[in-house]
């Protein structure tokens, strides 16, 4: 059968980072000993993203690679991904999938070519969206920081057809406030999606990751917060979710 | 006379994240190279076709590098353990229907299918693989443990006899195939902890 | 390239976990502290006193408080005044893994304040298998401790049925969070994953990845929420009602028989911290490793805000002293030290270069760290701007 995936997100900015609401960056420890401890783990897979490589328009070959040295878990690795060359790059240096944000929301025939090329296995489109004046659910690029115009209904329909392995979905609003997922908006996009969706932002609780299984038919869930600043660990989530009969890998 | 130098020649064809593999591999504490030079691959005790992407390309890869005369005299007449990861396991078959019909190695029966369901593809994530027969590569494993996988087209094989292992995703596709010397794994064992480490190392003990 | 900034009136840098900063660049620390007189500290002690005499009531024939002590400074301090306000304290000190001649003195110079001590110490071969994953996994050799140092008196509340915890230093207040945790009186299950220095490393990652079975492990196993509910747990920071200064601890601890060391404890600039802890010289030198600053830097911004010294004299005693490689420590040398877990000199340097965060220091081309003769890193902005 197949499980579903628990993956704890780490974000990078000079140090290892966590925000509310993609703001208020707080240092939250050491980035190798994170990574040396969710192999130890063994968690299904784990996301690494650099969230100033595109304003900084570099991203950090030598850290990347040395990590994942340690790194025996999948990983997905994301930020600043502006060319080609910078997938075949993090490919090289041991990064199983990559990621793609705001590169693709510029323009779209990016991931086309990125997809093209290596293969929807390894390119993950990473949204995020969050409610604008107008109530509507609109997409921000760069960090949060940049409106697109593009709603999010529309844009999944469009981008399907380009076909990237996995969409990568995060809330804004919901993240790292630790009150549960975007449960009604993942249950809508997944419908609509032919592309599976990894859902992220909101989780705070042992039950967040359950209510949404429940109620979406997504496989995949990330977190940051709540494997941060409480007691519980990947594997906890995994116990809980098994103890409510969702299929798990422990 | 041929100097085995390398314990494992680990193929390099511009397909994906061999770096997990290597790592895997010297794990083991075996000597291995990654390579598209045909004398080291000639020098080498076993052969490792890794790969992501579509079947097309990495037919088309091994084309331009001049290297599928090679392999198969090694895996076919030489004999040494071969294996196939993922898409590597998906160009020992016969045909691949992806985009267009494009002839594979044909070192196992079959034809690579994109896989029909209702379910999201690619297939994605950890899932049970289970035995369908006994075999030396399943040493101090255990059955239906979770592998990791990620792939839309499945190796639709001719011959039962060279299906090791099914997994279940809307349907059963073979997970692990061979035929003597001759591996393959659909999953991503380098990638799949402890259990997928203890496959490989069965593989680098044939 | 290195986005690290300092504060502006104090010397903690912006790679400090935890910290915030406002619109002028002052980081939370100084704003809290700030923050003090504007305090009704009259208010506060009266609330403290109210708490105090209602865990003196409940407990008549018994004690009322449990104190946690290291037989430090601030140990003292928290007895002393406890004592003072008419408690009656069980003292309960988890023995560090290498205890000092100089510690073992001060633990029972607090017995001679007028109290019973619980002692416990823990089972040395587990502890020292820890303390060498500690190290390698989440470059902290000291981990173990500081479990146990939150985890045995709150054990011990339960077990005695003694409700009332007093805490010292409210961590978060001096040394700068988030704005919230700054109110914060109690220190609950929440506050020490976040805070508690944990890391990220849990118990259950010790008895799953050591394989050490979980009955061996019952000290560094907290209480479950449903025994500190039943018991009427509750921790309280002394710091959030008396205003805390280490400095002045320091100075009452002496007068009442604590002993400093002869010098400036190495990797500080004081003599009387960490005196009872051989290991703890490596837990703060992996801090500098991590985060750009240590107990030097401590130091200066606790003075700084009292007045004590100036930010210039600050930036210079960090330019000298702070981040030194920790060759010896209380007269032990480090391959002393590590020998004890198994650990060589060469393997320790490596171990500490992994968990360095390189986009502090100055690194040459191959982007390797540049060491001077005395294996001393070199902060990139080390002007602390």
């Amino acid at each position: 059968m197949h499980k579903v995936r628990i993956a704890p997100t780490l974000l990078y900015k000079n140090n290892l980072v966590k925000g509310k609401n993609f703001k208020s960056w707080r240092v939250v420890g050491n980035l190798y000993q994170m990574i040396k401890l969710y192999n130890l783990r063994e968690v299904d897979e784990l996301f690494f993203f650099d969230i100033d490589a595109s304003k900084n328009n570099s991203i950090q070959l030598s850290l990347i690679d040395e990590f994942a040295d340690e790194c025996f878990v999948p990983l997905t690795v994301g930020g600043g991904i502006k060319s080609l060359d910078d997938i075949g790059n993090l490919l090289k240096v041991g990064a199983d999938k990559i990621c793609i944000n705001s590169s693709a929301m510029n323009d779209i025939n990016f991931l086309k070519k990125a997809v093209d090329k290596y293969g929807s296995q390894c390119i993950v489109l990473s949204i995020d969206y969050k409610i604008n004046k107008k109530e509507q659910k609109e997409i921000f690029i760069n960090s949060g920081n940049k409106p697109t115009g593009i709603l999010l209904e529309n844009f999944i329909e469009k981008v399907s057809k380009v076909e990237p392995g996995e969409i990568l979905l995060t809330s804004i609003d919901h993240d790292g406030i630790m009150k549960g997922y975007d449960i009604e908006t993942i249950k809508k996009i997944s419908k609509i999606s032919d592309v599976p969706i990894i859902a992220s932002g909101g989780a705070g609780s042992l039950n967040n990751f359950y209510e949404i299984i429940q109620k979406t038919n997504i496989k995949a869930l990330s977190a940051a917060s709540i494997f941060h600043f409480t007691e519980i660990t990947p594997l906890d989530v995994k116990l809980y979710l098994d103890s409510k009969g969702v299929k798990v890998r422990i | 006379m041929n100097i085995n130098k390398y314990d494992v020649a680990v193929i390099d064809y511009n397909t994906g994240n061999i770096d997990s593999v290597i790592k895997a591999i010297k794990y083991f504490n075996k000597s291995v190279i990654l390579t598209n030079k045909q004398k080291d691959i000639d020098n080498s005790k076993r052969i490792i076709l890794p790969g992501q992407g579509s079947f097309q390309f990495g037919m088309q890869q091994l084309e331009k590098l001049n290297l599928i005369d090679l392999i198969k005299k090694k895996a076919l007449i030489d004999k040494i353990p071969t294996l196939g990861i993922c898409l590597g396991m998906q160009l020992f078959a016969d045909l691949g229907y992806e985009k267009e019909k494009t002839a594979g190695l044909g070192f196992i029966k079959g034809e690579i299918k994109k896989i029909s369901t209702s379910l999201k593809l690619p297939h994605i994530g950890w899932n049970e693989v289970s035995f369908e027969q006994k075999n030396d590569l399943f040493d101090d494993l255990e059955n239906d443990k979770d592998f990791y996988f990620v792939h839309s087209y499945y190796f639709d094989c001719s011959k039962s006899k060279n299906i090791l292992a099914k997994t279940s995703y809307d349907f059963k596709f073979p997970s692990i195939i061979r035929d003597n010397n001759i591996v393959g794994f659909q999953f991503h064992p380098e990638k799949s902890l402890k259990n997928g480490f203890k496959l490989l190392n069965n593989f680098l003990k044939i | 390239m290195s986005d690290i900034f300092f504060c502006k009136t104090c010397v903690y840098p912006s790679s400090k976990p935890h910290i915030e900063f406002n619109d002028e660049g002052i980081c939370s620390g100084c704003i809290a502290f700030k923050r003090r007189p504007k305090i009704d500290w009259k208010k506060r002690e009266l609330k403290f006193k109210e708490i105090l005499n209602l865990n003196k009531k409940t407990n008549p024939d018994y004690y009322n408080c449990i104190v946690p002590s290291s037989g430090g400074k601030d140990s003292h301090y928290q007895i002393i005044k406890m004592l003072e306000y008419g408690m009656n304290p069980l003292v309960v000190n988890v023995i560090p893994d290498k205890l000092s001649e100089l510690g073992r003195y001060n633990i029972e110079n607090v017995k001679k304040l007028g109290v019973d001590t619980i002692e416990i110490s823990l089972n040395p071969n587990i502890r020292r298998r820890i303390n060498k994953f500690a190290l390698e996994t989440v470059g902290d050799i000291s981990w173990p401790e500081h479990v146990t140092i939150f985890t045995v008196p709150v054990k011990a509340s339960v077990f005695m049925k003694i409700p009332l915890l007093i805490w010292g230093e409210s961590a978060e207040n001096e040394i700068g969070g988030p704005i919230e945790a700054q109110d914060a009186d109690i220190l609950d299950r929440r506050w020490l994953e976040e805070f508690g220095g944990l890391l990220g490393l849990r118990t259950n990652d010790i008895s799953d990845i050591l394989q050490i079975p979980k009955e061996k492990l019952t000290m560094y196993t907290y209480p479950s929420d449903e025994e500190l509910k039943k018991n009427g747990t509750m921790g309280l920071f002394l710091g959030q009602f008396l205003q805390w200064d280490g400095h002045e601890n320091a100075l009452i601890a002496e007068k009442h028989g604590f002993k400093p060391y002869d010098k400036d404890v190495e990797g500080s600039i004081v003599n009387y911290e960490n005196l009872d802890n051989v290991y703890m010289r490596i837990h703060d030198y992996f801090k500098f490793l991590k985060y750009g600053y240590d107990r030097v830097t401590d130091w200066c911004c606790t003075h700084i805000r009292r007045g004590r010294m100036t930010r210039e004299e600050a930036v210079k005693i960090n330019q000298e002293k702070s981040g030194k490689f920790p060759e010896e420590y209380l007269g032990y040398k480090i391959s002393e030290i590590l020998e004890e877990i198994n650990c060589s000199r060469e393997e320790f340097i490596k171990i500490c270069d992994k968990f360095t965060n390189k986009s502090l220091f100055v690194c040459n081309n191959k982007n390797e760290l540049i060491k001077d003769n005395r294996l001393n890193l070199i902060l990139k902005n080390n002007e602390y701007k």
